[in-house]
C-alpha cells in the first residue's frame, strides 16, 4: 500500500472532536487546553466506558464560572456505592432473598493532565463551585414530588457526600479515574 | 475494665531525652491510650529477650504531635530529662544516701511480694492437698477420719510457721533495683511551668484535626504517608486512611494522587490528603481533607 506523503493522514476520531470545539474556544472563559481536557476526558467516558448523557460545564449553578470545565454524566452501572449502603443492601437482600436493584448516578468528573500540579486550596475551590449532583438545580422539583426512601438512600442523591471522579489523563492516551470526597470518606471493603 | 485500671494523676510527665519523647511508666502508657487515644511506639529492648527488636516494651516513645496535642490539652507536660537531672538528681551527700535507701526500700518490698506470693501459692495447694487426703482418709476409715485430719493440720502448721520465719525480711534478702524513672509522674511534685514548646511537623493541624474526630493514629512509614488512621484502637481496627498532610498551597504531583489511591485502595483504605485551610482561619483548627479511593474503572 502507498502512502501520499503531500497531504496529511487521516485525523483521529479525538482529533475531530476537538477541531469541532474551535468555533467555541473564543467564547469560553477557560483558556483552550482546560476545554480540550475535557473533551478528551468526556470522549473516553462517552466511547471507552460506555456513559451516557457526558456533558461539560462551564459555569456553575449560579452562572459563575467554574475554575475549570467539569465533565457530567450517567455510568452503566453505579460508580460508587457507600460502605454502610452497601451494608444496608446485603441486609435487605439477605432479608427478602431478592436482590436489589442499582440504579447508575449522575457523576461528576474532574479532567486533569497527569503533569499538572494541584493544590488543597484549588481542589476545594472546585468542590465549593458545584452542587452535590450534577444537574441537581434543574430536576429539583420531581425530586420533591417523590421522596426517595428505598434502601440506602442516605447515601443516594442529594444526601450523599459530594464527590468527583479525579480524571487523570497520559499523553499516551491512558485515563485513569478516581473518586475523591469532599471531607473523610469511609473506605469500601472491595 | 476500667474499674481496676490503675487511676493516674493528670498532667502526666513527658520525659524529653534527646530530643524524643518518652513515657516510662505503664500505667501511664495505658491510661493515654485508653482515655486519650494516644498510641506511641514502644521502643524498649525487652529485658527477657534481649536479641531481637520485633518486640519491645517500655519506654514508650510518642511522637512530637502526640507530645504537643497532649500538653495543648493540658493532660501532660513536658520534663526536660537532663535540666532535672543537673538540678536534682542526688550524687553526693546525705540526699544520696537518702535516695540509696529508698531504692534498698523498693527492694525490699519487691523481694517481700515475691516471698508472700510464693507462699500463699504453697498455702493453697497445700490446703487442697490436705483436703483430698481427708476425703480419701474419710471413704477408707470413718472413724478415724477425725485423727487424719488433726495430723495434716499439725503438719500444716509447722511448716507455716518455719517458712514465715524465712520471709522475715532482712537486709539481706532486698533484691536490686533499678528504678526506670528518677521522678515520680504525679503532677504536685512539678511546676507545670517546666514544660516547653514542642517543635512539630507542619502536618501538626491535620493531626489534630483527626485525633479530635475520634480517629487513633500510628506512624505512616507501613504505608508511605504521614499517618495512618485508624476508627479505633490500632489493635482492634484496620486503618480507614493513609493520611498526607500538605499546606494549602502546597502543590501536589497527580502522579502522588494517582500512586496513593492506587496503594490505599488495594490495603483497603482510603488516601486521604488535608492540611490547614488558609481561607477559614478564623475557625479553630479549620482543616479540609478529601478522600481519594480508586474509580474502579
Amino acid at each position: 500500500m502507498k502512502f501520499d506523503t503531500h497531504s496529511l493522514p487521516p485525523a483521529s476520531a479525538i482529533q475531530d472532536v476537538l477541531d469541532a470545539t474551535k468555533s467555541t474556544l473564543k467564547d469560553s472563559p477557560h483558556e483552550p487546553h482546560f476545554l480540550h481536557l475535557a473533551e478528551i476526558v468526556k470522549h473516553n467516558l462517552q466511547f471507552q466506558h460506555d456513559w451516557t448523557s457526558v456533558r461539560i460545564h462551564t459555569h456553575s449553578s449560579s452562572q459563575l464560572s467554574l475554575p475549570r470545565p467539569i465533565v457530567s454524566g450517567l455510568p452503566p452501572r453505579r460508580a460508587y456505592i457507600h460502605p454502610e449502603e452497601q451494608v444496608e443492601i446485603l441486609k435487605a437482600e439477605h432479608e427478602t432473598g431478592k436482590p436489589v436493584e442499582q440504579v447508575p448516578e449522575q457523576e461528576w468528573v474532574l479532567p486533569t493532565h497527569w503533569d499538572e500540579k494541584w493544590t488543597l486550596n484549588r481542589f476545594a475551590e472546585m468542590f465549593d463551585a458545584i452542587e452535590v449532583v450534577p444537574g441537581a438545580e434543574t430536576s429539583q422539583e420531581e425530586d420533591d414530588e417523590e421522596e426517595d426512601i428505598s434502601i440506602g438512600y442516605k447515601w443516594r442523591g442529594k444526601n450523599r457526600q459530594k464527590r468527583v471522579l479525579l480524571s487523570t489523563v497520559h499523553d499516551d492516551s491512558t485515563v485513569v479515574y478516581y473518586i475523591m470526597h469532599d471531607g473523610l470518606a469511609k473506605p469500601r471493603q472491595n | 475494665m476500667s474499674s481496676s485500671a490503675p487511676s493516674v494523676a493528670e498532667p502526666i510527665s513527658i520525659s524529653r531525652i534527646g530530643g524524643r519523647y518518652l513515657i516510662f511508666d505503664i500505667d501511664v502508657v495505658t491510661h493515654l491510650r485508653r482515655a486519650h487515644r494516644i498510641c506511641g511506639t514502644p521502643v524498649g529492648t525487652l529485658p527477657r529477650a534481649p536479641q531481637q527488636n520485633v518486640f519491645s516494651g517500655l519506654p514508650m516513645e510518642l511522637m512530637p504531635e502526640e507530645a504537643c496535642l497532649l500538653v495543648e490539652t493540658g493532660v501532660a507536660y513536658i520534663m526536660d530529662d537532663l535540666t532535672w537531672h543537673k538540678e536534682n538528681f542526688p550524687v553526693a551527700g546525705h540526699r544520696r544516701s537518702e535516695y540509696l535507701e529508698e531504692v534498698h526500700l523498693i527492694g525490699l518490698r519487691a523481694s517481700r511480694a515475691q516471698e508472700n506470693a510464693l507462699q500463699s501459692r504453697k498455702q493453697t495447694a497445700l490446703a487442697k492437698q490436705a483436703a483430698a487426703g481427708a476425703r480419701a482418709a474419710s471413704l477408707k476409715h470413718i472413724d478415724t477420719a477425725d485423727a487424719d485430719d488433726e495430723d495434716t493440720i499439725s503438719m500444716f502448721h509447722t511448716d507455716r510457721s518455719s517458712s514465715r520465719a524465712s520471709s522475715t525480711p532482712t537486709s539481706g534478702s532486698a533484691w536490686a533495683v533499678t528504678p526506670t524513672i528518677s521522678y515520680s509522674t504525679s503532677p504536685s511534685q512539678h511546676d507545670s511551668k517546666s514544660q516547653a514548646d514542642v517543635s512539630v511537623p507542619s502536618s501538626y493541624p491535620l493531626f489534630v484535626y483527626l485525633h479530635m474526630k475520634g480517629y487513633y493514629m500510628w506512624p505512616g512509614l507501613r504505608f508511605g504517608c504521614d499517618y495512618n488512621v485508624y476508627p479505633g484502637d490500632p489493635m482492634r481496627f484496620h486503618a480507614h486512611f493513609d493520611a498526607v498532610s500538605f499546606d494549602w498551597e502546597e502543590e501536589i504531583d497527580m502522579m502522588h494522587l494517582v500512586g496513593g489511591g492506587r496503594l490505599g485502595t488495594r490495603v483497603k483504605k482510603a488516601f486521604l490528603i488535608g492540611g490547614k485551610d488558609e481561607d477559614k482561619l478564623e475557625e479553630e483548627n479549620p482543616v479540609r481533607t478529601f478522600s481519594i479511593e480508586w474509580g474502579g474503572m
